[in-house]
């Protein structure tokens, strides 16, 4: 009996990719039961607003349905294809409501990063082992960040902030920002290849 | 103009890049570099990799459900009519006319003599007859054109509405099914609602009951009676695949016990074997370490 293809998330993404480039519309409703989560809590950090999230989130299925022929495994996975889809609309649209403003560093607002090690009171949406690992690792590795390097990667991650307009509004030189950046970035990165390595 | 940059300068930028947060010029050298470095290229892919995990950082925040469910039916239904219309290619962001309209287009102007285009209006002044005769033709060509476009569309055009149709009777149905499941709920949650319970004389032991419906994937696991927590321990709910356990997540009950978890994950009816709890660290385990502490078969073993 073939293993359904629900437990092993890589493979399963790869034969959705396929069935949508053949034009099987059903790929892309699994497509978004899949991700639509993980694409709305992202979308929905960046832009705040409901019916906004719900727009970017539909662009970008819309973009992968149209592209899904053009996707190329080897830049990253599916989910990071999408999550750069998506977050790069949700930036624009943010972009397009208001320039940045002048914000100092006292009035911007806290990371809200979920917690490492358990999912406390939220229930843990019924997502494959691998999934699930992924947000611990990443959660953790985030965790562990010294608070300024967490406070410049949401900066530029989640409110689209250039590392210049970084600088101006924590009032902190250039230079500090962009090893700050380089670091937190790193060390998330090599969180994540300990993973892929345990993976095998 | 942009100013270059070494290959050390760029390997520092790069997580940067990643993070989409370099300023203009220094944007533009590190993309200058990286078309000729192999190496920076590649460790670009795994700094984006890093930075789209940031995602999973961001606090869960699901859709509301009717929201999702809309924009599920929206994106189907489009992607249906984009089919129908096999306007599924690679240029995403034309909006395809069709082959037949385009195979027409160019006949409206001929080329003239010297190689050059003139449109048709002014080749039919200069070359009398010959120019009425081309003209003619590429009028006839265009008449079969835009009749090849009409059909096209008249197809286009059925399709959606037998699409349109159907998601009525969907949402029909959908209708009908809030309306049942309010009655249900206000059955089980209004306030004068008596629940009666029937305890064992002996000590209470720990359960459970999942409620699955395969045909929405949608799982609610109700727990009673569960032993309370040290800190730093989960339980962890397992779904037991002929393939192995996958892990459903984990949960603390509350002070008496008791606890839901729930959630939306497709898997063939036939690939349920059991449901499992286990006691695990916090956060959970790729695969239970510990006995399960409540089991609950499902099905027939093959």
């Amino acid at each position: 009996m073939a293993v359904p293809d629900t437990l092993v998330p890589a493979q399963a993404d790869r034969e959705l990719v396929r069935r949508m480039a053949a034009g099987d519309e059903a790929a892309l409703g699994a497509l978004h039961d899949r991700y639509a989560t993980l694409l709305h809590s992202l979308v929905i950090r960046i832009v705040g607003d409901p019916d906004d999230a719900e727009e970017v989130l539909e662009e970008t299925f819309w973009q992968a349905w149209r592209q899904a022929g053009r996707y190329e495994e080897g830049r990253g996975g599916l989910s990071t294809w999408l999550v750069m889809m998506a977050r790069s609309r949700a930036l624009d649209r943010i972009r397009s409501r208001r320039r940045v403003r002048e914000e100092r560093w006292e009035e911007l607002p806290e990371p809200s990063y979920v917690e490492a090690g358990g999912s406390g009171d939220v229930p843990s949406p019924l997502e494959s082992a691998q999934a699930d690992e992924v947000r611990r690792v990443v959660a953790s590795a985030v965790a562990r960040l010294p608070p300024e390097q967490r406070q410049t990667v949401e900066l530029a991650y989640f409110r689209g902030m250039s590392q210049t307009e970084i600088a101006e509004a924590t009032g902190q030189p250039l230079g500090t920002v962009k090893t700050r950046a380089r670091l937190a970035l790193t060390k998330l990165r090599d969180a994540l290849a300990v993973l892929r390595e345990d993976a095998r | 103009m942009s100013p270059e940059m070494g290959h050390d300068d760029v390997r520092t930028a790069l997580a940067a890049e990643a993070l989409g947060a370099l300023d203009g010029d220094e944007a533009e050298a590190v993309r200058a570099h990286l078309a000729d470095c192999a190496e920076c290229r590649s460790e670009l892919e795994e700094l984006r990799e890093a930075a789209a995990a940031l995602a999973h950082a961001a606090p869960p925040a699901p859709m509301d459900a009717d929201r999702s469910a809309r924009l599920r039916a929206r994106l189907v239904a489009r992607a249906a009519a984009d089919r129908a219309g096999g306007a599924h290619d690679a240029n995403p962001d034309a909006f395809s006319t069709g082959p037949a309209l385009k195979a027409v287009a160019p006949p409206l102007s001929v080329p003239d003599d010297r190689g050059g285009v003139i449109p048709i209006a002014r080749a039919r002044e200069r070359r009398g007859g010959m120019g009425g005769w081309l003209a003619a033709a590429a009028a006839v060509l265009l008449l079969i054109g835009v009749g090849a476009y009409a059909a096209r569309m008249k197809g286009r055009y059925d399709a959606l509405s037998e699409r349109y149709a159907s998601l009525d009777d969907e949402r029909t149905r959908l209708v009908r099914s809030v309306a049942r499941r309010d009655s249900t709920l206000a059955s089980l949650s209004g306030a004068g609602v008596q629940v009666i319970e029937l305890a064992s004389t002996q000590r209470r032991a720990p359960n459970g009951r999942m409620f699955w419906d395969p045909a929405t994937a949608r799982w609610t696991f109700f727990a009673h009676d569960m032993p309370a927590l040290k800190a730093g321990r989960d339980y962890q709910l397992w779904l037991i695949t002929p393939a192995g356990p996958v892990s459903a997540g984990t949960f603390r009950p509350s002070p008496d016990g008791g606890a839901v978890v729930q959630a939306t994950y497709p898997l063939p009816r036939d690939q349920l074997k059991a449901i499992a709890v286990t006691e695990e660290p916090a956060g959970g385990l790729p695969k239970p370490s510990g006995t399960p502490l409540i089991v609950g078969t499902y099905g027939t073993t093959e």
